[in-house]
């Protein structure tokens, strides 16, 4: 090994140690809760705060729902739309404006996430909450809209504002690869006489994995994202198949309820436990996706 | 060219940035770094105190730092408002040097403070916890055992038998009561629950009293909470039938429509600073020495008697503790001295000032504060 | 005929798609400029250098925001940037080397990592320590949040830095750690200094990380050891307050931010295309 590496090294190894660092502290810290629980912290949703420790109680169940719901609802919305603005960026604008189309995507991709915040608490949910009336009113026996929610925060409002935060992350890796598609593939595609629809769903068979890819690391967005969604989700233990429910997400409910939680003796506890659960899917999925980007030549 | 790029959000290509953009963000970067360590070198004499704890007071105090801060600029005051418990705990840690709590501090949490120094505690301001309520009704009047069914779920209808005969002109619609309630632990809710407990012996026995409990009306599917004063006064406001209560002062900003609430004499009242002083000069307070604050009972006020008297009515309480560094505890001593004297004149609407003899107990406790 | 108007469809479909994401994007932009401006107009000067009033009083500023928001920036680049461009220079040297291959993948998850755990994370460790929130609590947090960004940067600069450069040097008799700080580096400083800037324009807009780390501060700005706000931190707790002029306050506050990450942001962005 030579000097340089050795000089190298602690620095390499600072990374490494920060990420184990911190699984190991989100473990020891959950160590309590899990004791008293067990895995039960997991999969029940109680959320009973006491100042008697023995009367403590906690799950979490209704935040891990949420976070898996609003960012579903944020992957399906944004999905279509992302594809679809990467094609429209790559096939329909000329090269030479396509920056001007391209710069303000990249600009909200590094928006800092609390300007969504303050727009979806005053913009966003006011109107969401119209919409919230208009369906309950009209199709309140599907359980989708069954939840009567007048102040608009929910987890539709989350999931709407989530995906307008990774789409521009999600059609930006849906674009770069779908521009890196070869020019004879393109160019053979086109020869065949095919319309301009049949042509790009032939391409887009072609990076599949890509999507799939984007999918999975926008997906990982959301998860962990926290200020906005908490600001818009409404923070109330819910577990309601309606979009239209208020809810918590796992960021979200840590958030809101650790600058409290060591008034009580299980709280934080249960709140890195939650922590714990995050940093899982996190973990894996990005891993996932970057599998994905790795095999297939993307990264 | 490479992938890897994608995964940054940011188009690829490698950089090709001019000089002069780097030259000049940098100096803008050090120029405004300058102006803030320019800026900061007068701020070096001023002394910092932190407190933390209740929102209940907490607009009143940040108007009393407000004040404070215009007569006296070498002491700053920052104040976190993020709940009582909340704020209990940072003051045992020794994050902050006071907390506000609106109930007084338990006994067993006050056993725990002895064991780390000497606290003391004394009430600074009187506030009243409103009923609000969402209808196109003028005047809505409630007596305590009504309202305690109605937030028990137990009282279904706007025009029920029992709110129509208290209000026989009123034009109540059929519709379905909706309960809005505080989802996190706090003081107001301690203190709206412990009065609806010595109303309605049902609903001291199937509720309690507590910062955070158990809305029976939830699981009827009325009862929503929302977090903080803010997040109750967010979802009320869209939210027609429905009833909730705040702390006053956030119902008198939010021009809410307050319920007349019946007093232990029969008289319908609505929480006003008249009505405030009225419950408190009704009884005469036990205010215990500020060195055994636990021994204070939150009730005393509840409920009081007085033709005007309003009837949720409470005391907001400040932890101090005894001993600071030298400076410190000049500045806290100042701060809070300034607060039980002048500060009383700058009261805001929905909080009334201390009665003279209870300030009098706190400025004796102020004094006793020493620097070591 | 079918084919022709299945294919109308689709473009109908692309350009609703487009505006579907445009629309709301410049609907953010815009809300923050539009009601951002006429709050900086009217607290004028005073917007920049004066602290939190009271409720419903009309004046005062966001001062110690700005300042907590330069001071951790600041301090966050000091701790980070030194640490990232090592480990970037690392993995780009030994590109075939197992741990920079691991290096590589963890530096990508880095990025894309729950920041609020990042906050959790250095609460636990330095916070309940030390016993007080503080700017340099939050200056680690942000630190950590920007080394994948500073580091994989580093690396794509130095990686595309050409070989010749690099043999001719060796062919001197220079070694490795000259070659790269002499040579290589310089060559690929322009790459670097971007990923500097991208790394500090993203942490200057985060609050997930500062939430339990930096405290917060409405009136004073203090050293680095005392608790300090931060223009995030700021909107995030003002906006879920009641008052009108606190709000008032949010958005002014939000378009300042807007307007530092565009400054860093715009002028890189545009830098690339030319290139």
């Amino acid at each position: 090994m030579d000097k340089f590496k050795i000089f190298l090294m602690p620095s390499v190894c600072t990374v490494f140690g920060i990420i184990i660092l911190m699984l190991l502290v989100f473990t020891l810290n959950s160590i309590a809760v899990f004791k008293q629980e067990g895995f039960a912290i997991y999969t029940t949703n109680i959320w009973k705060a006491s100042e008697v420790a023995e009367e403590e109680y906690y799950g979490i169940l209704a935040a891990i729902y949420g976070t898996i719901y609003t960012s579903t609802i944020a992957i399906l919305i944004s999905l279509p739309i992302s594809i679809g603005l990467a094609i429209f960026v790559s096939d329909l604008i000329p090269k030479k404006i396509r920056e001007f189309f391209i710069i303000p995507i990249d600009v909200m991709a590094g928006l800092p996430t609390i300007l969504y915040g303050i727009w979806g608490v005053f913009i966003l949910v006011p109107s969401i909450s119209g919409i919230i009336k208009f369906f309950y009113e009209r199709l309140f026996f599907i359980p989708l809209f069954s939840y009567y929610n007048p102040t608009g925060f929910s987890y539709l409002s989350a999931g709407v504002l989530l995906a307008i935060m990774i789409t521009p992350f999600a059609t930006s890796l849906i674009r770069e690869s779908y521009l890196a598609i070869p020019n004879i593939y393109r160019e053979a595609v086109y020869s065949l006489g095919l319309t301009r629809y049949e042509a790009t769903k032939i391409l887009l068979s072609y990076i599949k994995p890509a999507i799939v890819a984007g999918l999975l690391l926008a997906f990982g967005r959301a998860v962990g994202e926290t200020v906005a969604v908490s600001l818009v989700i409404g923070n109330a233990f819910n577990i309601h198949p309606s979009l239209f429910a208020p809810g918590y997400t796992i960021s979200s409910l840590i958030a809101n309820q650790f600058g409290n939680a060591f008034a009580y003796e299980l709280m934080p506890s249960a709140l890195f436990s939650a922590g714990l659960a995050l940093f899982s899917i996190g973990l894996i999925v990005n891993f996932a996706g970057l599998i994905i980007l790795k095999r297939w030549g993307y990264a | 060219m490479d992938k890897k790029y994608i995964l940054l959000g940011i188009h690829s290509h490698v950089t090709r940035m001019r000089k002069v953009t780097v030259i000049l963000g940098i100096l803008a970067t050090v120029v405004l770094l300058g102006c803030v360590s320019e800026q900061t070198k007068d701020v070096r004499e001023q002394i910092k105190i932190y407190g933390s704890g209740a929102s209940f007071p907490a607009p009143q105090i940040e108007n009393w730092i407000y004040e404070f801060g215009k007569i006296n600029r070498n002491v700053i005051v920052e104040y976190a408002s993020k709940g009582s418990g909340a704020g209990i705990n940072d003051f045992k840690s020794k994050l902050v040097h006071f907390a506000c709590t609106d109930p007084p501090v338990k006994e067993s949490e006050w056993l725990e403070l002895e064991k780390i120094g000497k606290p003391i505690q004394f009430p600074f301001i009187v506030g009243a916890v409103a009923v609000i309520y969402n209808l196109p009704v003028e005047e809505l009047k409630l007596d305590g055992e009504t309202l305690a069914k109605i937030f028990m779920g137990e009282i279904e209808y706007w025009d029920d038998d029992a709110i129509r005969s208290l209000n026989p002109n009123a034009n109540l619609p059929h519709e379905k009561i909706i309960v809005i309630h505080r989802s996190d632990s706090s003081g107001t809710t301690e203190v709206f629950t412990t009065y609806l407990s010595i109303v309605s012996e049902d609903f001291k026995s199937k509720v309690g009293a507590g910062k955070l409990v158990d809305w029976p009306v939830d699981k009827l599917g009325r009862g929503f909470g929302g977090k903080g004063n803010e997040g109750v006064s967010a979802m009320f406001k869209q939210t027609p039938y429905s009833i909730a209560y705040v702390e006053l002062a956030y119902a008198l900003h939010e021009k809410f429509k307050i319920v007349s609430l019946k007093n232990a004499e029969g008289y319908f009242v609505k929480p006003s600073s008249e009505t405030i002083t009225s419950a408190i000069s009704a009884t005469s307070a036990f205010v215990p020495d500020p060195s055994e604050g636990y021994k204070e009972d939150l009730r005393q006020f509840l409920n009081a008697n007085g033709e005007k008297s309003y009837p949720i009515v409470s005391f907001s309480h400040v932890l101090l503790w005894q001993n600071y560094p030298e400076k410190e505890a000049k500045a806290i001593k100042d701060f809070w001295k300034w607060v039980l004297t002048d500060g009383q004149k700058y009261i805001i609407e929905g909080y009334a000032p201390l009665p003279k003899e209870i300030t009098e107990i706190g400025l004796k406790a102020v004094e006793g504060i020493r620097g070591e | 005929m079918l084919r022709e108007l299945k294919n109308r469809i689709f473009i109908c479909y692309l350009l609703i798609s487009a505006i579907l994401v445009i629309f709301p994007l410049l609907h953010i932009l815009f809300s923050v400029f539009i009601n951002g401006v006429p709050v900086v107009m009217k607290y004028g000067i005073d917007f920049l250098t004066g602290t939190l009033p009271a409720p419903n009083k009309p004046d005062g500023g966001i001062f110690p925001a700005i300042y907590g928001t330069f001071l951790m920036v600041f301090i966050a680049s000091l701790i980070g940037i030194p640490l990232a461009v090592l480990a970037g220079v690392f993995v780009a040297e030994y590109p075939n080397n197992t741990i920079s291959k691991a290096t590589r993948s963890l530096l990508l998850i880095m990025m894309e990592f729950p920041t609020i755990l990042v906050g959790l994370f250095v609460m636990a460790i330095f916070v309940v320590p030390t016993g007080s929130f503080s700017a340099l609590a939050g200056s680690f947090a942000l630190a950590i949040v920007m080394l994948p960004y500073v580091a994989t940067y580093t690396e794509q600069a130095m990686r595309s830095v050409p070989r010749q450069f690099k043999e001719g040097a060796y062919a001197l008799g220079l070694r490795k750690c000259r070659v790269v700080f002499s040579i290589t580096l310089k060559i690929a400083k322009k790459g670097v200094v971007t990923g500097l800037l991208i790394g500090m324009a993203k942490v200057a807009g985060e609050t997930a990380p500062l939430i339990f780390t930096a405290g917060n501060a409405w009136r004073s700005t203090g050293s680095v050891f005392e608790p300090n706000g931060a223009i995030p931190l700021w909107i995030y707790y003002l906006i879920q307050q009641p008052y009108a002029n606190y709000h008032e306050i949010a958005w002014g506050a939000a378009f300042v931010l807007m307007v530092f990450f565009l400054a860093i942001f715009l002028p890189i962005r545009f830098s690339m295309v030319r290139s």
